[in-house]
Protein backbone atom coordinates (compact mmCIF):
# COMPACT_ATOMS: atom_id res chain seq x y z
CA UNK A 1 0.00 0.00 0.00
CA UNK A 2 3.11 2.43 0.73
CA UNK A 3 3.71 1.92 -2.87
CA UNK A 4 0.29 3.09 -4.29
CA UNK A 5 1.44 6.51 -3.88
CA UNK A 6 4.36 6.32 -5.97
CA UNK A 7 6.02 9.68 -7.51
CA UNK A 8 5.24 9.00 -10.50
CA UNK A 9 1.52 7.30 -10.03
CA UNK A 10 0.97 10.50 -7.66
CA UNK A 11 1.73 13.13 -10.35
CA UNK A 12 -0.38 11.08 -12.70
CA UNK A 13 -2.90 11.01 -10.91
CA UNK A 14 -2.95 15.02 -9.55
CA UNK A 15 -2.08 15.43 -14.17
CA UNK A 16 -5.68 13.61 -14.35
CA UNK A 17 -7.91 15.45 -12.02
CA UNK A 18 -6.56 18.62 -13.47
CA UNK A 19 -7.16 17.99 -16.95
CA UNK A 20 -10.63 17.06 -15.80
CA UNK A 21 -12.14 19.52 -13.70
CA UNK A 22 -10.58 21.98 -16.52
CA UNK A 23 -12.06 20.35 -19.06
CA UNK A 24 -15.62 20.35 -16.73
CA UNK A 25 -15.12 24.07 -16.11
CA UNK A 26 -14.16 24.78 -19.68
CA UNK A 27 -17.03 23.12 -21.05
CA UNK A 28 -19.86 24.48 -18.48
CA UNK A 29 -18.37 28.39 -20.04
CA UNK A 30 -18.01 27.47 -23.23
CA UNK A 31 -21.44 26.21 -23.53
CA UNK A 32 -22.93 29.06 -22.25
CA UNK A 33 -20.69 31.26 -24.71
CA UNK A 34 -20.73 29.63 -27.88
CA UNK A 35 -23.75 29.11 -29.91
CA UNK A 36 -22.73 25.67 -31.20
CA UNK A 37 -20.24 23.66 -29.79
CA UNK A 38 -16.62 22.48 -31.61
CA UNK A 39 -17.54 20.98 -34.87
CA UNK A 40 -15.72 17.16 -33.43
CA UNK A 41 -18.12 17.38 -30.74
CA UNK A 42 -21.32 18.42 -33.06
CA UNK A 43 -19.91 15.50 -34.99
CA UNK A 44 -19.88 12.84 -32.25
CA UNK A 45 -23.16 13.92 -31.21
CA UNK A 46 -25.00 13.16 -34.49
CA UNK A 47 -23.47 9.81 -34.79
CA UNK A 48 -24.24 8.79 -31.50
CA UNK A 49 -27.74 10.46 -32.12
CA UNK A 50 -28.39 8.04 -34.77
CA UNK A 51 -27.38 5.09 -32.80
CA UNK A 52 -29.32 6.19 -29.90
CA UNK A 53 -32.72 6.03 -31.87
CA UNK A 54 -31.90 2.71 -32.56
CA UNK A 55 -32.70 2.14 -28.44
CA UNK A 56 -34.59 5.25 -28.15
CA UNK A 57 -37.41 4.79 -30.51
CA UNK A 58 -38.20 1.39 -29.57
CA UNK A 59 -38.43 1.80 -26.33
CA UNK A 60 -40.63 5.13 -26.87
CA UNK A 61 -42.34 3.27 -28.92
CA UNK A 62 -43.39 0.41 -25.98
CA UNK A 63 -44.89 3.69 -23.87
CA UNK A 64 -46.48 4.73 -26.32
CA UNK A 65 -48.51 1.95 -26.88
CA UNK A 66 -48.87 1.12 -22.95
CA UNK A 67 -50.31 4.79 -22.47
CA UNK A 68 -52.39 4.00 -25.49
CA UNK A 69 -54.14 1.15 -24.08
CA UNK A 70 -54.36 3.13 -20.64
CA UNK A 71 -56.10 5.99 -22.55
CA UNK A 72 -58.62 3.33 -24.34
CA UNK A 73 -59.75 3.21 -20.70
CA UNK A 74 -61.36 6.53 -19.63
CA UNK A 75 -62.07 7.32 -23.40
CA UNK A 76 -65.90 7.28 -22.50
CA UNK A 77 -65.72 10.43 -20.12
CA UNK A 78 -63.26 12.09 -21.74
CA UNK A 79 -64.86 12.20 -24.74
CA UNK A 80 -68.29 13.69 -23.59
CA UNK A 81 -65.82 16.44 -21.76
CA UNK A 82 -63.93 16.80 -25.12
CA UNK A 83 -67.09 17.02 -27.15
CA UNK A 84 -68.22 20.14 -24.69
CA UNK A 85 -64.84 21.71 -25.57
CA UNK A 86 -65.21 21.75 -29.32
CA UNK A 87 -68.23 23.25 -29.33
CA UNK A 88 -66.82 26.30 -27.80
CA UNK A 89 -63.33 25.99 -29.85
CA UNK A 90 -65.21 26.36 -33.15
CA UNK A 91 -66.16 29.82 -32.08
CA UNK A 92 -63.11 30.73 -30.82
CA UNK A 93 -60.79 29.52 -34.10
CA UNK A 94 -63.63 31.39 -36.11
CA UNK A 95 -63.13 34.79 -34.19
CA UNK A 96 -58.88 33.98 -33.76
CA UNK A 97 -58.78 33.85 -37.56
CA UNK A 98 -60.94 37.01 -37.84
CA UNK A 99 -58.67 39.22 -35.18
CA UNK A 100 -54.91 37.62 -36.66
CA UNK A 101 -56.21 39.14 -40.30
CA UNK A 102 -57.12 42.38 -39.21
CA UNK A 103 -54.12 42.17 -37.80
CA UNK A 104 -52.34 41.90 -40.24
CA UNK A 105 -54.37 44.65 -42.04
CA UNK A 106 -53.71 46.77 -39.60
CA UNK A 107 -49.97 46.19 -39.53
CA UNK A 108 -50.11 46.73 -43.23
CA UNK A 109 -51.27 49.62 -42.69
CA UNK A 110 -49.12 50.98 -40.26
CA UNK A 111 -45.57 49.62 -42.18
CA UNK A 112 -45.13 47.42 -39.48
CA UNK A 113 -43.32 43.98 -40.51
CA UNK A 114 -43.15 40.92 -38.00
CA UNK A 115 -43.69 41.24 -34.73
CA UNK A 116 -42.74 39.96 -31.41
CA UNK A 117 -45.88 37.53 -31.95
CA UNK A 118 -45.18 36.17 -35.76
CA UNK A 119 -43.20 33.15 -34.73
CA UNK A 120 -42.29 29.69 -36.73
CA UNK A 121 -42.43 26.30 -34.96
CA UNK A 122 -40.52 23.05 -35.71
CA UNK A 123 -42.18 19.92 -34.14
CA UNK A 124 -39.63 17.24 -32.28
CA UNK A 125 -39.66 14.36 -30.13
CA UNK A 126 -37.61 12.90 -27.20
CA UNK A 127 -35.06 11.10 -27.31
CA UNK A 128 -33.52 11.03 -23.99
CA UNK A 129 -32.61 12.58 -20.67
CA UNK A 130 -29.92 12.70 -19.07
CA UNK A 131 -29.96 10.38 -16.46
CA UNK A 132 -28.72 12.61 -13.38
CA UNK A 133 -29.81 14.01 -10.61
CA UNK A 134 -27.92 17.17 -10.75
CA UNK A 135 -29.38 18.01 -14.55
CA UNK A 136 -32.41 18.24 -15.85
CA UNK A 137 -32.32 18.19 -19.44
CA UNK A 138 -33.67 16.34 -22.75
CA UNK A 139 -31.92 15.24 -26.07
CA UNK A 140 -34.80 15.78 -28.65
CA UNK A 141 -34.29 14.61 -32.47
CA UNK A 142 -33.97 18.27 -34.15
CA UNK A 143 -31.25 20.55 -34.61
CA UNK A 144 -29.23 22.96 -36.97
CA UNK A 145 -30.58 21.77 -39.78
CA UNK A 146 -34.11 22.11 -38.92
CA UNK A 147 -33.74 25.40 -38.32
CA UNK A 148 -33.18 25.26 -34.30
CA UNK A 149 -30.56 27.72 -32.76
CA UNK A 150 -29.83 28.44 -29.08
CA UNK A 151 -31.61 29.90 -26.48
CA UNK A 152 -34.95 29.20 -28.45
CA UNK A 153 -37.73 28.57 -26.35
CA UNK A 154 -39.45 25.30 -26.18
CA UNK A 155 -42.91 24.26 -25.35
CA UNK A 156 -45.01 21.10 -24.72
CA UNK A 157 -48.52 20.62 -24.00
CA UNK A 158 -49.12 24.51 -24.81
CA UNK A 159 -47.15 25.37 -22.03
CA UNK A 160 -43.08 26.53 -21.91
CA UNK A 161 -40.62 24.03 -20.33
CA UNK A 162 -37.69 24.64 -21.27
CA UNK A 163 -34.66 26.31 -23.37
CA UNK A 164 -32.43 25.03 -25.72
CA UNK A 165 -29.56 24.83 -24.34
CA UNK A 166 -26.65 22.87 -27.03
CA UNK A 167 -27.22 22.66 -31.13
CA UNK A 168 -26.17 19.81 -32.86
CA UNK A 169 -26.88 19.37 -36.68
CA UNK A 170 -29.47 16.84 -36.16
CA UNK A 171 -29.99 17.05 -32.43
CA UNK A 172 -29.93 19.25 -29.65
CA UNK A 173 -30.33 19.50 -25.60
CA UNK A 174 -32.93 21.34 -23.76
CA UNK A 175 -33.04 22.22 -20.21
CA UNK A 176 -35.82 22.01 -18.50
CA UNK A 177 -37.24 24.97 -16.28
CA UNK A 178 -37.03 22.91 -13.31
CA UNK A 179 -33.26 22.58 -13.56
CA UNK A 180 -31.33 24.45 -10.70
CA UNK A 181 -28.77 25.77 -13.39
CA UNK A 182 -29.29 29.96 -13.06
CA UNK A 183 -29.52 30.71 -16.70
CA UNK A 184 -32.15 27.95 -17.83
CA UNK A 185 -35.62 29.36 -16.65
CA UNK A 186 -34.20 33.07 -17.24
CA UNK A 187 -37.48 34.17 -19.24
CA UNK A 188 -39.07 37.63 -19.36
CA UNK A 189 -42.67 37.04 -18.92
CA UNK A 190 -46.15 39.36 -18.24
CA UNK A 191 -48.76 39.00 -16.07
CA UNK A 192 -52.04 40.77 -16.17
CA UNK A 193 -52.69 43.27 -13.54
CA UNK A 194 -55.73 45.38 -12.20
CA UNK A 195 -57.23 47.97 -14.40
CA UNK A 196 -55.01 46.91 -17.33
CA UNK A 197 -51.94 47.11 -16.42
CA UNK A 198 -49.43 45.03 -17.23
CA UNK A 199 -46.72 43.21 -14.71
CA UNK A 200 -43.47 42.86 -16.69
CA UNK A 201 -40.51 41.22 -15.02
CA UNK A 202 -38.74 37.57 -15.05
CA UNK A 203 -38.59 33.73 -13.72
CA UNK A 204 -35.74 33.97 -11.54
CA UNK A 205 -36.41 30.50 -10.19
CA UNK A 206 -37.83 27.21 -10.18
CA UNK A 207 -39.41 25.79 -6.44
CA UNK A 208 -39.50 22.04 -6.89
CA UNK A 209 -40.98 21.42 -3.36
CA UNK A 210 -43.94 22.51 -4.92
CA UNK A 211 -44.10 22.63 -8.59
CA UNK A 212 -44.09 26.37 -8.69
CA UNK A 213 -41.84 28.95 -10.84
CA UNK A 214 -41.15 32.46 -8.78
CA UNK A 215 -41.56 35.43 -10.54
CA UNK A 216 -39.28 37.75 -7.49
CA UNK A 217 -38.62 41.26 -7.61
CA UNK A 218 -41.91 42.38 -8.49
CA UNK A 219 -41.89 46.08 -7.83
CA UNK A 220 -45.06 47.10 -9.20
CA UNK A 221 -48.10 48.21 -7.53
CA UNK A 222 -50.52 46.31 -9.31
CA UNK A 223 -52.87 44.12 -8.01
CA UNK A 224 -52.53 40.28 -9.43
CA UNK A 225 -55.11 37.94 -9.07
CA UNK A 226 -54.46 34.26 -8.23
CA UNK A 227 -55.37 31.86 -11.35
CA UNK A 228 -54.18 34.73 -14.15
CA UNK A 229 -52.41 33.32 -16.71
CA UNK A 230 -48.64 34.08 -17.47
CA UNK A 231 -46.86 34.84 -20.67
CA UNK A 232 -43.84 35.38 -21.86
CA UNK A 233 -43.66 39.05 -22.94
CA UNK A 234 -41.08 38.76 -25.74
CA UNK A 235 -38.71 41.35 -24.35
CA UNK A 236 -35.19 40.51 -25.08
CA UNK A 237 -35.47 39.36 -28.89
CA UNK A 238 -35.41 35.42 -28.13
CA UNK A 239 -38.79 34.55 -26.89
CA UNK A 240 -41.47 35.18 -29.10
CA UNK A 241 -44.28 37.44 -27.05
CA UNK A 242 -47.77 35.62 -25.91
CA UNK A 243 -45.89 31.40 -25.14
CA UNK A 244 -48.63 30.33 -22.70
CA UNK A 245 -46.24 30.11 -19.26
CA UNK A 246 -48.90 29.01 -16.27
CA UNK A 247 -51.14 30.17 -13.81
CA UNK A 248 -50.48 32.74 -10.90
CA UNK A 249 -50.77 30.51 -8.22
CA UNK A 250 -50.26 32.70 -5.16
CA UNK A 251 -48.50 36.15 -4.78
CA UNK A 252 -46.11 36.68 -1.50
CA UNK A 253 -43.79 39.00 -0.22
CA UNK A 254 -39.71 38.36 -0.53
CA UNK A 255 -37.27 38.08 2.10
CA UNK A 256 -37.10 42.15 2.26
CA UNK A 257 -40.71 42.37 2.58
CA UNK A 258 -40.04 45.71 -0.46
CA UNK A 259 -41.21 43.26 -3.40
CA UNK A 260 -43.77 41.13 -4.42
CA UNK A 261 -42.82 37.40 -4.99
CA UNK A 262 -45.43 35.63 -7.77
CA UNK A 263 -45.47 32.06 -7.74
CA UNK A 264 -46.76 30.35 -11.05
CA UNK A 265 -47.80 26.80 -11.45
CA UNK A 266 -46.75 25.82 -14.60
CA UNK A 267 -48.64 24.65 -17.21
CA UNK A 268 -47.10 21.48 -18.39
CA UNK A 269 -45.58 18.72 -16.24
CA UNK A 270 -41.76 18.76 -16.84
CA UNK A 271 -41.67 14.65 -15.87
CA UNK A 272 -44.13 13.74 -18.96
CA UNK A 273 -42.80 15.38 -22.36
CA UNK A 274 -42.59 13.49 -25.14
CA UNK A 275 -43.31 16.09 -28.43
CA UNK A 276 -41.83 19.18 -27.83
CA UNK A 277 -42.49 22.52 -29.96
CA UNK A 278 -39.44 24.84 -30.62
CA UNK A 279 -40.80 28.37 -31.59
CA UNK A 280 -38.50 30.49 -33.44
CA UNK A 281 -39.15 34.28 -33.67
CA UNK A 282 -39.30 35.65 -37.27
CA UNK A 283 -39.12 38.93 -36.26
CA UNK A 284 -35.64 39.67 -36.91
CA UNK A 285 -35.93 39.27 -40.31
CA UNK B 1 -9.07 -15.07 -26.27
CA UNK B 2 -11.51 -12.07 -26.69
CA UNK B 3 -11.10 -11.31 -30.19
CA UNK B 4 -12.40 -15.01 -31.11
CA UNK B 5 -15.36 -14.93 -28.70
CA UNK B 6 -18.41 -14.02 -29.36
CA UNK B 7 -18.10 -11.42 -26.64
CA UNK B 8 -16.40 -9.53 -28.92
CA UNK B 9 -20.04 -8.49 -30.51
CA UNK B 10 -21.69 -8.69 -27.02
CA UNK B 11 -19.54 -6.69 -24.86
CA UNK B 12 -19.72 -3.64 -27.12
CA UNK B 13 -23.23 -3.95 -27.96
CA UNK B 14 -24.40 -4.10 -24.53
CA UNK B 15 -22.19 -1.36 -23.40
CA UNK B 16 -23.66 1.13 -25.92
CA UNK B 17 -27.36 -0.55 -25.63
CA UNK B 18 -27.15 -0.03 -21.26
CA UNK B 19 -25.73 3.69 -22.31
CA UNK B 20 -28.62 4.61 -24.00
CA UNK B 21 -31.11 2.84 -22.31
CA UNK B 22 -30.27 4.88 -19.15
CA UNK B 23 -31.44 7.32 -21.07
CA UNK B 24 -34.48 6.36 -22.51
CA UNK B 25 -36.09 4.64 -19.55
CA UNK B 26 -34.95 7.95 -17.44
CA UNK B 27 -36.95 9.12 -20.14
CA UNK B 28 -40.17 6.85 -20.42
CA UNK B 29 -40.25 6.79 -16.13
CA UNK B 30 -39.55 10.15 -15.44
CA UNK B 31 -42.87 10.49 -13.27
CA UNK B 32 -41.18 7.76 -11.13
CA UNK B 33 -37.48 8.48 -10.93
CA UNK B 34 -37.30 12.39 -10.66
CA UNK B 35 -41.19 12.46 -8.57
CA UNK B 36 -40.13 15.19 -5.43
CA UNK B 37 -37.90 15.70 -3.67
CA UNK B 38 -36.15 12.18 -4.72
CA UNK B 39 -34.26 11.28 -7.69
CA UNK B 40 -32.89 8.20 -9.20
CA UNK B 41 -30.36 7.87 -11.59
CA UNK B 42 -30.25 4.80 -13.32
CA UNK B 43 -26.41 3.33 -13.99
CA UNK B 44 -27.03 0.23 -16.25
CA UNK B 45 -23.43 0.89 -17.80
CA UNK B 46 -21.97 0.75 -14.49
CA UNK B 47 -23.94 -2.79 -14.03
CA UNK B 48 -22.85 -3.79 -17.37
CA UNK B 49 -18.89 -2.85 -16.97
CA UNK B 50 -18.97 -4.73 -13.36
CA UNK B 51 -21.21 -7.67 -14.36
CA UNK B 52 -18.54 -8.56 -17.22
CA UNK B 53 -15.94 -8.23 -15.09
CA UNK B 54 -17.10 -10.86 -13.03
CA UNK B 55 -18.55 -12.73 -15.81
CA UNK B 56 -15.31 -12.67 -18.52
CA UNK B 57 -15.01 -16.38 -17.37
CA UNK B 58 -10.85 -16.05 -18.29
CA UNK B 59 -11.67 -14.23 -21.25
CA UNK B 60 -9.85 -10.50 -20.75
CA UNK B 61 -12.23 -8.15 -22.01
CA UNK B 62 -10.12 -4.68 -22.72
CA UNK B 63 -12.65 -3.11 -19.82
CA UNK B 64 -10.87 0.04 -19.20
CA UNK B 65 -10.85 1.37 -23.01
CA UNK B 66 -14.52 -0.06 -23.39
CA UNK B 67 -15.05 2.05 -20.69
CA UNK B 68 -13.15 5.49 -21.42
CA UNK B 69 -15.01 5.26 -24.82
CA UNK B 70 -18.23 5.01 -22.83
CA UNK B 71 -17.52 7.62 -20.86
CA UNK B 72 -16.94 9.92 -23.31
CA UNK B 73 -20.07 9.32 -25.17
CA UNK B 74 -21.96 9.90 -22.08
CA UNK B 75 -19.96 12.99 -21.81
CA UNK B 76 -20.56 14.17 -24.99
CA UNK B 77 -23.85 13.25 -25.85
CA UNK B 78 -25.66 12.73 -22.53
CA UNK B 79 -24.40 15.30 -20.38
CA UNK B 80 -22.86 18.01 -22.20
CA UNK B 81 -20.41 18.26 -20.01
CA UNK B 82 -16.97 16.84 -20.62
CA UNK B 83 -14.60 15.34 -18.26
CA UNK B 84 -16.28 13.70 -15.76
CA UNK B 85 -17.54 10.16 -17.23
CA UNK B 86 -14.61 9.38 -19.04
CA UNK B 87 -12.54 9.21 -16.33
CA UNK B 88 -14.97 7.78 -13.99
CA UNK B 89 -15.90 5.30 -15.94
CA UNK B 90 -12.53 3.52 -15.57
CA UNK B 91 -11.51 4.01 -12.64
CA UNK B 92 -14.85 2.41 -11.10
CA UNK B 93 -13.65 -0.46 -13.11
CA UNK B 94 -10.30 -0.79 -11.14
CA UNK B 95 -12.30 -0.13 -8.06
CA UNK B 96 -13.74 -3.79 -8.65
CA UNK B 97 -10.75 -5.42 -9.90
CA UNK B 98 -9.45 -4.25 -6.65
CA UNK B 99 -12.37 -5.24 -4.08
CA UNK B 100 -12.62 -8.24 -5.96
CA UNK B 101 -9.17 -9.61 -5.16
CA UNK B 102 -10.08 -9.17 -1.47
CA UNK B 103 -13.36 -11.43 -1.91
CA UNK B 104 -14.46 -14.78 -3.27
CA UNK B 105 -16.87 -14.77 -6.25
CA UNK B 106 -20.39 -15.36 -5.19
CA UNK B 107 -23.86 -13.04 -5.52
CA UNK B 108 -23.82 -11.56 -2.43
CA UNK B 109 -20.21 -10.47 -2.40
CA UNK B 110 -20.66 -9.20 -6.29
CA UNK B 111 -23.79 -6.79 -5.02
CA UNK B 112 -21.38 -5.85 -2.36
CA UNK B 113 -18.73 -4.77 -4.93
CA UNK B 114 -21.42 -3.19 -7.09
CA UNK B 115 -22.96 -1.35 -3.81
CA UNK B 116 -19.74 0.27 -2.82
CA UNK B 117 -19.47 0.96 -6.73
CA UNK B 118 -22.17 2.94 -6.87
CA UNK B 119 -21.67 4.72 -3.68
CA UNK B 120 -18.55 6.45 -4.55
CA UNK B 121 -19.96 6.90 -8.37
CA UNK B 122 -22.85 9.17 -7.07
CA UNK B 123 -20.01 10.72 -4.81
CA UNK B 124 -17.50 11.68 -6.53
CA UNK B 125 -20.33 12.71 -9.11
CA UNK B 126 -21.99 15.04 -6.73
CA UNK B 127 -18.35 16.19 -5.04
CA UNK B 128 -17.28 17.33 -8.85
CA UNK B 129 -20.49 18.49 -10.46
CA UNK B 130 -20.91 20.71 -6.85
CA UNK B 131 -17.46 22.20 -7.51
CA UNK B 132 -17.87 22.91 -10.52
CA UNK B 133 -21.23 24.62 -9.82
CA UNK B 134 -23.50 22.70 -11.75
CA UNK B 135 -25.31 21.51 -7.80
CA UNK B 136 -25.71 23.58 -5.02
CA UNK B 137 -27.28 20.98 -2.64
CA UNK B 138 -26.51 20.05 0.67
CA UNK B 139 -24.16 16.88 1.27
CA UNK B 140 -27.50 15.90 3.66
CA UNK B 141 -30.21 16.37 1.17
CA UNK B 142 -27.79 14.85 -1.44
CA UNK B 143 -27.82 11.42 0.94
CA UNK B 144 -30.99 11.17 1.65
CA UNK B 145 -32.29 12.25 -1.70
CA UNK B 146 -30.66 11.21 -4.80
CA UNK B 147 -28.22 8.44 -3.30
CA UNK B 148 -30.67 6.05 -1.03
CA UNK B 149 -33.29 5.85 -3.78
CA UNK B 150 -30.07 5.81 -7.00
CA UNK B 151 -29.08 3.00 -4.42
CA UNK B 152 -32.36 1.33 -4.75
CA UNK B 153 -32.79 2.13 -8.18
CA UNK B 154 -29.59 -0.03 -9.30
CA UNK B 155 -29.84 -2.72 -6.72
CA UNK B 156 -32.79 -3.82 -8.28
CA UNK B 157 -31.48 -3.57 -11.47
CA UNK B 158 -28.76 -5.65 -10.31
CA UNK B 159 -31.02 -8.67 -8.77
CA UNK B 160 -33.09 -8.45 -11.63
CA UNK B 161 -30.07 -8.85 -14.21
CA UNK B 162 -27.36 -10.81 -12.47
CA UNK B 163 -28.67 -14.03 -13.75
CA UNK B 164 -30.12 -13.36 -17.36
CA UNK B 165 -26.53 -11.80 -17.97
CA UNK B 166 -25.05 -14.20 -16.23
CA UNK B 167 -26.77 -16.87 -18.86
CA UNK B 168 -25.68 -14.04 -21.51
CA UNK B 169 -21.85 -14.78 -20.76
CA UNK B 170 -21.68 -18.42 -20.28
CA UNK B 171 -23.54 -18.62 -23.62
CA UNK B 172 -21.30 -16.01 -25.28
CA UNK B 173 -17.55 -17.30 -23.39
CA UNK B 174 -18.06 -21.06 -23.92
CA UNK B 175 -18.81 -21.84 -27.08
CA UNK B 176 -16.31 -20.45 -29.69
CA UNK B 177 -17.05 -19.09 -33.13
CA UNK B 178 -14.18 -19.35 -35.09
Amino acid sequence: MQKFFSNRRLVIIVVILVVCFGLMAGSVTLRNRRNTPPLIQQFGNDIVGFADSAVALPVNWLQTSFSSVNDLMNTYSENRELKQQVTELAQTKVRDQTLAHENQQLKRELKLGKSMTDYDTVTAAVLTRTPSSWQQQLVINKGQSSGIKKNMPVMSDGGLVGRIVEVNKTNSKVELLSDTNEASSRFAISIGGSNDQLVNGIITGYNADRNELVMGQVSSKAKIKKGTKVVTSGMGGVTPKGLYVGKVARIGKDDYGLAQKVYITPASNFNDINIVTVAESTAQE
Amino acid sequence: MYRLSRLKYVFPIGLFVCLFLDGSLSHVWAPLFFRYPYSMASELVILWLVLSYFFENGIEIPLIPFAIAAGVVADVYISGILGLYMVLFPCIVALTRLLAHYFNPSFLTNIMIFFIDIVVFATVNYWAYSLVGITSVGFGDYLAFSLAPTLALNLVYFVVLYWPIRALYSWATTEKTV
